[in-house]
């Protein structure tokens, strides 16, 4: 289970910075409201003066999803656990949730804890934020 | 003149029954090309042949058109140049539009707008795709060709990569919250294959069981190969003029009594009712409204189905059943041809063809006219028809009638 190559472009350039050193920025307006990393526009005041601000770490489960892909040799289908996590600051963020397999479909139930971590398809690409359990 | 002496906008509008009668919108016309493995022809190719048909189905010619409103799949190639492959002179309406799986519905609500202020008097509406190739799957055209950077190719990294993944997200968060069942969104799947094999344009006939559903591989769980759409290529176009013009012309008019839009603006953010409630709740019982309806004199419905997903949760949404009761409901029996509920008669994108949402809009005109044959609902007065995009972000609802219904 590995994340894709993925390349820096202006607007995500701060972000990447982030990530490259372990950590996840969100989005903060002058009223003290936290967006989502992409977000331009305040989704509270729609204040457009936005700051970064490291986001803790921690998130809870909202739903998963499984996905298969079939390599083209042929071999077994890879699985990829993906899910969609609230970060304790408020927003949902999508990507991998990064753990053995198969899943314990017990354990993946709303509210499950989970926790951002970084990893790169390879040095040359950036380091992208994935899930794991807490 | 003061604000108070308008009609009152509300829930209603200002729809077609505040309309002369002969102002109304009407579609006329039909055109839908040989669809799914269809190879050797462009999107816009297929986009002219559909209104080519659709025109002569109706009983008018090419110079007849004075509007035409187009849209195209992830393929592209259609434009509003169309005019120009379509040798149509001095258009009143022309314009190129993009609601994903809402568009079909979307674009039949603005010719209908159109032919009742006058703007144009006959619309045509086509939706085309291309992005089968004789070699290969659809995933080299639906997936992604760019070299993956910003937030879009983080999202793609981060292993979210199209439509299957967001859906199956949506469908596990009503499965975790209602209950709902794979085997519950089976039903759905078995229902249209049933529909389907009366259906001579369905590209999959052959029936199937719950248990091949259950057998199928998997997608994205908790979708199998067999919750997930068709993909195909071709080309679909509906004419709309008013209903005095229909009157003279050759198919059976079917009115387009009422019709609504919801884009809840909720895709990639954090949203409570994510998976559980889609814009198909506002935008259906407003369609209803203004058409002067209720959700009881609905004989046919053709529902938006990129996944079963979707049509269980539309049916909550507009609801055919109480919110959370999708799963229940559709195992109860009341789909398929046996069933009393006439829903997607045509195999919908799962087992018909895949046209976005001129697959639902295009049954749904035959059904009104009485024209489905050995799959054809004895009653067919009022169809209601859905279309859906983004991940269940863009949402449009159309009320159709026959001559009889509409009165």
């Amino acid at each position: 289970m590995t994340v894709g190559p993925v390349q820096r472009d202006d607007a995500t350039a701060e972000f990447f910075d982030a990530t490259a050193a372990g950590r996840f920025l969100l989005r903060r307006c002058p009223a003290g409201h936290i967006g989502e990393p992409a977000a331009t526009q305040c989704t509270a005041c729609a204040a457009t003066d936005l700051d970064w601000v490291e986001a803790g770490g921690g998130a809870s489960l909202v739903s998963w999803a499984v996905s298969w892909s079939r390599p083209a040799d042929g071999d077994e289908p890879r699985k990829t656990l993906l899910a969609i996590g609230e970060l304790d600051e408020g927003p949902w963020w999508w990507t991998l949730l990064a753990c053995d397999l198969p899943p314990d479909a017990a354990e993946l139930v709303p509210g499950r804890r989970l926790r951002i971590a970084f990893r790169r398809a390879d040095a040359e690409h950036e380091a992208v934020p994935v899930f794991v359990l807490a | 003149m003061t604000e108070s002496s308008f009609p009152s906008p509300g829930m209603r509008g200002l729809g077609p029954r505040t309309w002369p009668a002969s102002s109304r919108p009407v579609i006329a016309g039909l055109g839908m090309t040989s669809l799914g493995k269809v190879y050797g022809q462009t999107s816009a190719r297929f986009a002219a042949d559909a209104v080519r048909l659709a025109v002569a189905d109706a009983g008018l010619g090419l110079a007849d058109v004075d509007g035409l409103l187009t849209s195209s799949g992830m393929a592209g190639g259609i434009s509003i140049d169309l005019q120009r492959d379509l040798g149509l002179k001095d258009l009143r309406l022309l314009s190129h539009l993009q609601a994903y799986g809402s568009t079909a519905g979307a674009m039949v609500q603005f010719a209908s707008m159109a032919v009742m202020s006058g703007t144009a008097n006959v619309v045509a509406c086509v939706f085309a795709d291309s992005p089968l190739r004789p070699e290969g799957s659809a995933g080299a055209v639906y997936g992604s060709r760019r070299v993956p950077a910003g937030w879009w190719g983080l999202l793609g990294a981060s292993g979210v990569v199209g439509a299957n993944p967001m859906y199956a997200l949506a469908a596990r968060r009503h499965m975790d919250r209602f209950g709902t069942t794979s085997e519950q969104l089976g039903h759905i799947a078995v229902a249209q294959r049933d529909w389907a094999a009366l259906n001579p344009a369905a590209q999959l006939r052959d029936p199937i069981t719950l248990a091949d559903h259950q057998a199928s591989r998997w997608i994205v769980e908790p979708f199998h190969l067999l919750d997930c759409c068709l993909v195909s290529n071709g080309g679909i176009a509906v004419v709309i003029t008013t209903a005095e013009r229909a009157a003279s012309l050759a198919q059976p008019p079917v009115h387009v009594l009422g019709w609504a839009q919801s884009h809840p603006g909720r895709y990639l953010r954090r949203s409570p009712d994510f998976g559980l409630v889609s814009g198909a709740a506002a935008a259906g019982p407003a369609a209803l409204a203004m058409a002067g309806r209720r959700l009881t004199d609905v004989d046919v419905a053709e529902l938006y189905d990129c996944y079963t997903f979707t049509v269980l949760l539309t049916l909550e949404d507009y609801g055919f059943c109480p919110k959370g009761e999708g799963g229940p409901f559709v195992a109860s029996g009341v789909l398929g041809p046996a069933g009393k509920l006439r829903l997607n008669t045509g195999g919908g994108q799962l087992s018909g063809y895949y046209m976005w949402g001129m697959t639902p809009l295009s049954e749904a005109i035959i059904q009104a006219r009485g024209g489905g044959g050995a799959r054809q609902s004895a009653a067919h007065d009022i169809v209601l028809v859905s279309g859906n995009g983004g991940v269940l972000d863009h949402h449009s609802t159309l009320v159709l009638a026959s001559e009889a219904g509409a009165g």
